[in-house]
């Protein structure tokens, strides 16, 4: 617990953390003080002015709140006529010559200047002489489009590439009202991480040329997730909207902050992961060559796993926990072997020292805790040995040649539970398509072992059943959620509730699940 | 009323700036009395002359070197502002390029008093003639042994670099100027921490202007008493003045502090040029608030009588103001240069200066209302001091001053009675 002071704000004695600085040590007890350029992961700038506070018998009276720390019995106005009139009038400042173009902006419904203007401004505008004209749609690399005439030259993008990517794309270049945020010529913005800056710019100047005029953010529904894009599972926010008449859609992927994750950000193919929950999507069940309802198709299964034999099933490394180990406890009931093989997840060199792992399965460390084989020499001789094989959703492609996996299966029969359609499900006897992550609530575990619970984001049209109901569908042991749980539960170190997880996570013991790569 | 030649004493004399003939009239003669003395006394003598920062600030120079945080085991920094880049500002030159080793020798005092051994000499881009003899002058001095490993022969290193700026006014600012140093951006950092606990490379500096450095040769060898006979008691010493604009005999004098303004007007500078009249005096560079003639009566060349007058004492820089002066076009030419000078960090200079451009133009067109004045006016107000330094300030202080000690010249414009030719000529 951090050293707590006591200090008055507009008079009013309120308790803070020491040593933080004005913004965050009063916004922590829920007072804001207004401010553009300052963003907690890039630390104070000073250059925005919005954040002036006074201080009541201080010296000197007027500071800036992001670079002054919060000391005991100091005496901060918020609300004084004359630090009122500072933010109107640096409001002014800001949209002289700011194109105020919110009903084509996407930033508009999530933008710092108009949340500001009728907070602290709501007055008309008195310019009278032509506004500076500047750059617009200017295309920064990464997918990321700039707007000069609506930047505010906060410098956070600015100081993201120095700071938090170290490789220095952007600059502000000239001086006075001449000055501009630019890329260097001829050398665009070349980092895995530039769809941030359309995050942390507080207004409209840095947009995704992906979601550019896309949706307007206000019909956006904002669900919490857990990235499956690598092992890290970064927190984020799934932002998807029916709209009429239409399929569900998830339009974009934000950071969600989590300081034990990922902070505030999160790398661009995370981000885009998201268009793998739209595109290439497996529809329909298909027994043989005809296809079959859901209902058909699973009472083929069932018939063929009651048949007895012996059987496989194969697990994915991005399954939640809650599937994994329900597939667990019916394998155990058949008698059926079990194998999580997923090699090629792994491309060796491709992480970096920041989010972005090596293992790009969501779950690994899941499949370990429950004790589930994921060796090649295991996955080969538990295939080999068996008449039915049952892929839940592991997309196999990625560790063996088609040609392999044609060998393997050719004289072996194959059923699929998959949420995407793929080469190897061709040779399927059965066929069903299954949620993928985006459209179930689970449970995972990341690279540094911390456990995070997600709810189901998106429903829809026809939704595709969820591996738990499907495999309790088939007879597990568990019928529920809740019997998942119950079962999860007799591992070290998890809750019986995945609803007493908090938002940030719950960190594992690390010698029991953590499996972190060099 | 005279002259007096303190700092100027070797700048008539031919071919001073040379290591010989400056060592015959003196040169490095206070060093072997500098070495003899305890760093401390150094400082205790400067802060008894009273001598005060001659870049525009006017902050106690003694008081300032005490500033410095003892034992950081950190290197300490002393950066000489050299970049005289304030309007109407021709002061420093004079020394540069006239007796280049009379600011030699104070940054030798200087350092050895705040236990500096590296010395950055931050000069203006557009000093060509300037650097050149100053770079001789340094060059010389390392090979007579003023500068070096073993300054003077004793063991003291000294080492000078000088670093031309790139022509930004605001990197006269002090940190802005370590900024440049710095091979950054030039843009102002926000205070605290002060340079002298975290200047250059995040190390102590100290940051003094030209004049103020070659100043204390003549404390050291004279005393500090002899240098406060000079002055008034808050004011000690004598400044180097250049007085520009619309007189007989514009020139830089050097003048003890204390003197009336009207006063040197007339009788140094020979009086308003012309037989004209006087319409006001900028007493002490551009960011200066303008004095009407019969303020300019009053009002002495001292940090407290400017004060007093609601204005500063500035650089030394005087302006002289004839009757013909349009103040419209003068106020438009003042906030073209600041606005062009804003280093565009901060929101208030960055867009309100250009905003005060443009209606300032649009007054000046002959298009403007009373009520742009009243805007003018108030974004004076509202500019002013919400900056992370004074460039905002430096632009509003003096417009604030003309708009309310000329206001019927700018109300002649918006009524169109007179729409000034010489003042659309400028546009």
């Amino acid at each position: 617990m951090a050293d707590m002071v006591k200090l008055f704000v507009n008079g009013v004695e309120v308790e803070v953390e020491a040593g933080k600085n004005l913004i965050d040590a009063i916004g922590a007890v829920g007072i804001e003080i207004p401010h553009l350029c300052y963003h907690p992961a890039l630390g104070a700038d000073g250059n925005c002015r919005m954040c002036l506070v006074g201080i009541e018998d201080g010296r000197p009276p007027l500071v800036p709140a992001c670079k002054t720390p919060a000391m005991a019995g100091m005496k901060v106005l918020l609300d004084a006529e004359h630090i009122r009139k500072i933010q109107r009038d640096v409001m002014e400042l800001e949209l002289i010559n700011h194109p105020t173009d919110c009903p084509v902006c996407d930033q508009a419904g999530e933008c710092r200047l108009q949340d500001y203007y009728m907070s602290y401004d709501r007055r008309q505008s008195r310019m009278t002489v032509p506004q500076v004209v500047k750059g617009k749609k200017m295309a920064f690399g990464c997918g990321v489009v700039h707007d000069q005439e609506r930047c505010v030259l906060c410098g956070r993008c600015v100081r993201f590439c120095r700071q938090i990517t170290k490789t220095g794309e952007l600059g502000i270049i000239n001086r006075s009202d001449d000055a501009r945020v630019n890329i260097f010529p001829g050398r665009p913005l070349h980092n895995r991480y530039a769809l941030n800056v359309v995050d942390l710019c507080p207004v409209g100047a840095m947009t995704s040329a992906d979601f550019r005029f896309q949706q307007r953010v206000w019909f956006l529904k904002k669900s919490p997730g857990v990235c499956h894009g690598c092992a890290r599972g970064c927190s984020i926010t799934v932002d998807h909207n029916r709209e009429k008449e239409q399929e569900a859609r998830i339009y974009r992927l934000r950071p969600r902050h989590n300081p034990l994750v990922n902070g505030y950000f999160i790398c661009d193919s995370g981000r885009m992961s998201y268009k793998a929950e739209e595109e290439g999507r497996l529809n329909e069940a298909r027994h043989g060559r005809l296809a079959r309802s859901v209902d058909q198709a699973l009472l083929a299964v069932a018939e063929d796993l009651a048949q007895g034999g012996k059987i496989t099933f194969i697990l994915s490394p991005d399954s939640s926990l809650e599937q994994m180990v329900t597939i667990r406890a019916l394998a155990e009931k058949l008698g059926a072997t079990l194998s999580g093989f997923s090699d090629g997840w792994i491309i060796p060199g491709d992480g970096d020292d920041f989010l972005i792992r090596d293992d790009k399965a969501a779950n690994r460390a899941g499949l370990e805790l429950l004790g589930i084989d994921c060796s090649r020499t295991g996955f080969t001789a538990a295939v080999e040995a068996a008449d039915l094989v049952v892929n839940c959703n592991n997309d196999l492609g990625r560790s063996l040649s088609a040609e392999e996996l044609g060998q393997l299966f050719q004289s072996r029969r194959l059923i699929s539970f998959a949420s995407h359609r793929r080469e190897i499900d061709n040779q399927a006897e059965i066929v069903i398509p299954v949620a993928s992550w985006s459209e179930y609530a689970g449970s995972v575990i990341n690279c540094q072992g911390i456990l995070q619970h997600f709810p189901r984001a998106v429903v829809r049209n026809q939704p595709p059943m969820e591996l738990v109901e499907l495999i309790a569908r088939l007879g597990s042991p568990l019928q529920s959620e809740a019997d998942c749980w119950q079962e999860l539960a007799r591992l070290p170190g998890l809750p019986a509730d995945p609803a007493t997880i908090p938002t940030e996570g719950l960190q594992l013991n690390d010698n029991e699940a953590a499996h972190d790569q060099p | 009323m005279e002259e007096v030649k303190i700092l100027s004493a070797k700048f008539a004399i031919k071919d001073a700036h040379k290591l010989k003939v400056a060592k015959k009239h003196g040169a490095y003669a206070t060093l072997d009395k500098l070495f003899a003395m305890a760093p401390v006394d150094v400082i205790d003598e400067v802060k008894r002359s009273g001598l005060r920062g001659r870049g525009g600030a006017g902050f106690p120079a003694g008081v300032k070197w005490g500033f410095l945080p003892k034992d950081t085991g950190k290197p300490v920094y002393l950066a000489v502002n050299s970049d005289e880049s304030e309007p109407a500002t021709f002061k420093d030159r004079y020394i540069l390029v006239k007796d280049p080793h009379l600011l030699i020798e104070g940054i030798i005092i200087c350092s050895y008093a705040i236990g500096s051994h590296d010395t950055y000499i931050y000069i203006r881009g557009e000093y060509t003639t300037q650097v050149k003899a100053l770079q001789a002058a340094i060059d010389e001095a390392y090979k007579a042994g003023y500068l070096g490993d073993k300054v003077a022969g004793q063991d003291y290193r000294i080492d000078v670099t000088v670093h031309r700026g790139a022509g930004a006014y605001v990197c006269g600012e002090e940190t802005a100027l370590l900024e440049s140093i710095e091979g950054k951006k030039g843009q102002p950092r926000a205070k605290p921490p002060f340079p002298a606990v975290a200047g250059l490379y995040g190390c102590p500096t100290i940051i003094n202007n030209v004049q103020s450095i070659a100043s204390l040769p003549y404390i050291l060898d004279k005393g500090a008493d002899a240098y406060r006979a000079y002055g008034t008691e808050k004011s000690s010493g004598t400044h180097l003045f250049g007085i520009s604009g619309h007189v007989e005999r514009p020139g830089m004098y050097e003048l003890p502090l204390g003197l009336p303004l009207l006063e040197v007007i007339d009788t140094i500078a020979g009086g308003v040029w012309k037989g004209r009249k006087l319409k006001g005096v900028i007493p002490g560079g551009s960011s200066t608030p303008v004095l009407l003639p019969e303020e300019a009566k009053t009002v002495t060349l001292d940090y407290e009588s400017m004060a007093a007058h609601k204005t500063m004492f500035g650089s030394g820089g005087i302006v002289v103001l004839d009757e013909t002066v349009d103040i419209v076009a003068l106020v438009k030419n003042l906030i073209d240069f600041y606005h062009h000078e804003s280093c565009g960090q901060c929101t208030p200079c960055r867009e309100g200066l250009g905003w005060m451009l443009k209606l300032i133009k649009k007054i000046l067109r002959g298009e403007g209302s009373p009520a742009d004045i009243d805007l003018l006016r108030e974004l004076c107000d509202n500019i002013e001091m919400k900056t992370v330094c004074v460039l905002s300030a430096a632009c509003t202080m003096p417009v604030r001053s003309y708009l309310d000690k000329f206001r019927p010249e700018f109300e002649a414009y918006v009524t169109k009675t007179n729409a000034s030719p010489a003042g659309l000529q400028q546009e």
